[in-house]
């Protein structure tokens, strides 16, 4: 049995030029260069308007013809059914069932990481919108009417989906953590949850619609779809079109619970790279303080381990607050709950380059693993070989300690300038005068650079 | 002798000066802001 360990752990880092923490320094010092960059050199607002420009009539019709939307939904379904399959059928071993790798690598981080370039890249394949776009169809078909729905309650907005999405990762990361493996959840537990959260979304579009759901409630398609307005393709009224880089992100926020929702990204990243690292000594005393207690061990170390991630969560929006309850002292200021939503955004690349450190080594071996001995023996019985690959073996050293190291110093920098831009960006249209602008933006720096340190300081006792 | 062998334990302090020169600097500039408006105020 092949057993992979934590991302954040794969080897340890060695003859690095200079010590860790002067990568902190050093991004930090890009920061403070990039945001006097763009105060000196950026005085209109450039992300507000997409500036979309259509793509050819074709390619486009091609693209978004009925045959094609119906192969790609298909397709979706189709490997949803078989990961909940091989869940609840395969093998119990984490890392030889398509179930695990399959919904917790490949689609978890390999949408993010597609949408943030291309747009929102799920959305076709979306199995739970396909079945019920279906059901809507056939409903219209039989009863001569469009389904009529619930109005979906305007406060709720994202919430769900910003809990849902925190609940995603706890089962993963909390109620799963057995460590040692790449994902340590039990295949059995992971189809289940498939299975649970299928039925769950389905009443839910039954309920307020399937487009209402999808924009606001149903997870997959609002984080991905969060990571997919940065990219550089979008689609509107059958048509497919280009528009300006990380500006369809601009528009993302104006529902409610979408802070949360990327705060929630941030933070799970956070305590998934710190349970093992930075916060490993204060997870330990407080297991031990609950065990001491007499709480059997499993529920102890879940319970210590929940307590942390929220504490994470509770953290990460109380850096974000203060950074907004600072831009408030600048005259002119909105109220704070606009200046809340309205930067939301700007942490979207700060989200993503979370991802990317994080997870890319964890990605990159475990998809060799994916597109090698999983998908020749998915349900991991070491009786079936389809492609000739079942013997076939994850390259470790395709990826130095070092090379990992470097592009997740790159991934945070390049992220937090992209937020800072986005800020910067979304700052001269709150206060046109571009002096009040920059003044407000100070305090943005702090969260960037507070954000930046922070993963940095995670990686290295990660990896170190 | 110097007690350096626990010095790992404390790291992350060489984190956090980054994020406390650039709060204090934030703060520093707005109380010289702030001050420089209350004294454009005030009566002559």
């Amino acid at each position: 049995m092949t057993f992979l360990p934590f991302a954040h752990a794969l080897v340890s880092r060695k003859d690095l030029p200079i010590p860790a923490w002067l990568f902190a320094w050093a991004a930090s010092i890009v920061l403070i260069a990039s945001f006097f960059a763009l105060s000196a050199a950026w005085r209109k607002p450039q992300f507000e308007d997409e500036r979309r420009r259509p793509l050819g009539e074709r390619f486009s019709a091609a693209l978004t013809s009925m045959p094609v939307q119906v192969l790609c939904e298909a397709i979706g379904v189709l490997l949803l059914g078989f990961a909940i399959y091989a869940g609840l059928h395969g093998t119990e071993a984490p890392d030889r069932n398509f179930a695990l790798t399959f919904l917790f690598v490949t689609c978890w981080l390999g949408f993010p990481f597609l949408s943030a370039f291309l747009g929102d890249v799920f959305r076709p394949f979306n199995p739970w919108r396909a079945v019920g776009r279906a059901a809507g169809g056939a409903f219209a078909a039989i009863a001569g009417q469009r389904p009529a729905h619930l109005p979906y309650p305007e406060r709720l907005g994202r919430w769900p989906a910003a809990i849902g999405l925190l609940a995603t990762v706890w089962l993963e990361v909390v109620y799963g953590a057995s460590g040692g493996v790449a994902v340590g959840l039990s295949p059995h537990a992971a189809g289940l949850g498939a299975l649970l959260y299928s039925v769950y979304t389905l009443a839910m579009m039954a309920v307020f619609g399937t487009k209402e759901w999808c924009e606001r409630g149903e997870i997959f398609s609002v984080y991905f779809g969060m990571f997919g307005r940065l990219g550089v393709f979008g689609s509107r009224a059958g048509r497919l079109y280009r528009r300006r880089p990380f500006s369809a992100a601009t528009s993302w926020a104006s529902i409610p619970g979408s802070a949360a929702v990327v705060l929630a990204s941030i933070a799970s990243t956070s305590f998934d790279g710190a349970q093992d690292g930075a916060f490993k000594d204060s997870i330990e005393n407080l297991f031990e303080w609950f065990a001491d207690r007499g709480i059997e061990l499993t529920t102890a170390l879940r319970l210590t381990d929940t307590i942390f991630m929220l504490l994470t969560f509770a953290a990460v929006a109380l850096i974000y607050q203060l950074g907004v309850r600072g831009m408030r002292t600048v005259p002119g200021a909105p109220s704070f709950k606009q200046l809340r939503t309205g930067f939301a955004h700007t942490l979207i690349p700060i989200a993503l380059a979370y991802l990317v450190a994080h997870y890319f080594s964890l990605f990159f071996f475990q998809e060799q693993a994916q597109f090698t001995y999983i998908l020749s023996d998915p349900l991991g019985t070491g009786h079936t070989d389809l492609f000739g690959t079942a013997n076939g073996l994850v390259d470790y050293k395709v990826l130095s300690a070092n090379m990992i190291w470097y592009v997740q110093v790159a991934a945070l920098v390049i992220g937090h300038v992209i937020g800072l831009m986005l800020a910067h960006d979304r700052a001269l249209v709150y206060w046109p005068d571009y002096r009040k602008a920059t003044a407000s933006q100070y305090w943005m720096l702090a969260v960037m650079v507070a954000f930046t340190c922070f993963g940095l300081y995670l990686l290295s006792v990660a990896n170190g | 002798m110097l007690p350096v062998a626990h010095v790992g334990h404390y790291l992350w302090a060489l984190y956090v000066i980054p994020i406390l020169i650039v709060v204090g600097a934030i703060v520093r500039n707005t109380i010289a802001q702030r001050r420089t408006r209350g004294e454009d105020d005030s009566p002559r």
